[in-house]
């Protein structure tokens, strides 16, 4: 599924599965334009009970306010029940994560490997 | 989008007018992070906290300043590099009525705009008053980017 070609606010987003953890992955901007397909796409992930879901933002270049609302929002809807984390590294996405203490909500890891170890762990 | 203010040089960005909705502040998102690159000599992580905070000024605007009215307004953007002191102020007004929230009343998952824009800028003032707003966030180490050579 992808949306908006509009003017810089491009985001593609897929998911699929490694073994029993859904793996939702963004690439482009997430922003107030884009924000709601993420939202969509995280919820539509959980259906298929997954034992996580994983937003890997590996390839996001741009991250709002608006984007970060929706992990923290997903975080609050899965948990206990569905863990929930997110991968990001960056200027773009990890640090204004934690600048704003999303990560003191949210599980971030650097990598996919990292985060899927340790969701099986 | 109706942009009747539109003079940008090396150290002046102005977008007057601009409807205040998500797809224009995109837009003036994107026009003033290529102006940014093209005239300042930023590093990635300063570049991306930049254009961040100015998205996060533009999108409330595009989001609270005209709820109460039939129709979005407009906002503008703004910024002004100060070569002697290497600063950059960027300004983004609107008319609308948003209004700063108590944080202890905020929802948990929304409000971090302002908490970005104080975190990434030098500076970050909000000044709200019954005829509209203005954002106003500073950056006090910018280098000029160097001419290129012909």
């Amino acid at each position: 599924m992808d949306s908006r070609p509009d003017a810089g606010s491009s985001c593609t987003l897929d998911e699929r599965r490694v073994d029993d953890i859904s793996v939702v992955g963004v690439t482009g901007v997430v922003d107030m334009l884009t924000a709601p397909d993420l939202e969509k796409a995280i919820a539509q992930a959980a259906k298929s009970s997954p034992t996580a879901v994983v937003v890997d933002m590996t390839a996001v270049e741009f991250l709002a306010s608006a984007g970060m609302g929706v992990l923290i929002a997903a975080q609050d809807e899965l948990a206990p029940a569905v863990r929930f984390a997110v991968v990001a590294e960056g200027p773009a996405t990890s640090r204004p994560l934690k600048l704003v203490g999303v990560t003191d909500v949210v599980d971030l890891y650097p990598t996919l490997d990292e985060a899927l170890t340790a969701l099986r762990s | 989008m109706a942009d009747s203010g539109r003079r940008d040089s090396s150290t002046r960005f102005a977008h007057s007018s601009v409807l205040a909705d998500a797809a224009c502040a995109a837009q003036l998102r994107q026009e003033f992070s290529v102006w940014l690159k093209r005239y300042f000599a930023v590093d990635p992580t300063k570049a991306s906290d930049v254009v961040l905070a100015v998205n996060e000024a533009l999108a409330n605007a595009a989001e609270f300043a005209y709820t109460a009215a039939a129709e979005p307004g407009a906002m503008s953007l703004r910024a002004d590099y100060d070569c002697s002191a290497s600063s950059l102020t960027v300004t983004v007004t609107d008319e609308g009525a948003w209004r700063i929230t108590d944080p202890a009343k905020r929802s948990h998952t929304r409000g971090r705009g302002i908490p970005l824009m104080q975190a990434l800028a030098d500076h970050a003032s909000f000044d709200s008053t019954a005829t509209g707003t203005r954002v106003s966030l500073v950056w006090n180490h910018i280098a000029a980017a160097l001419p290129a050579a012909n």
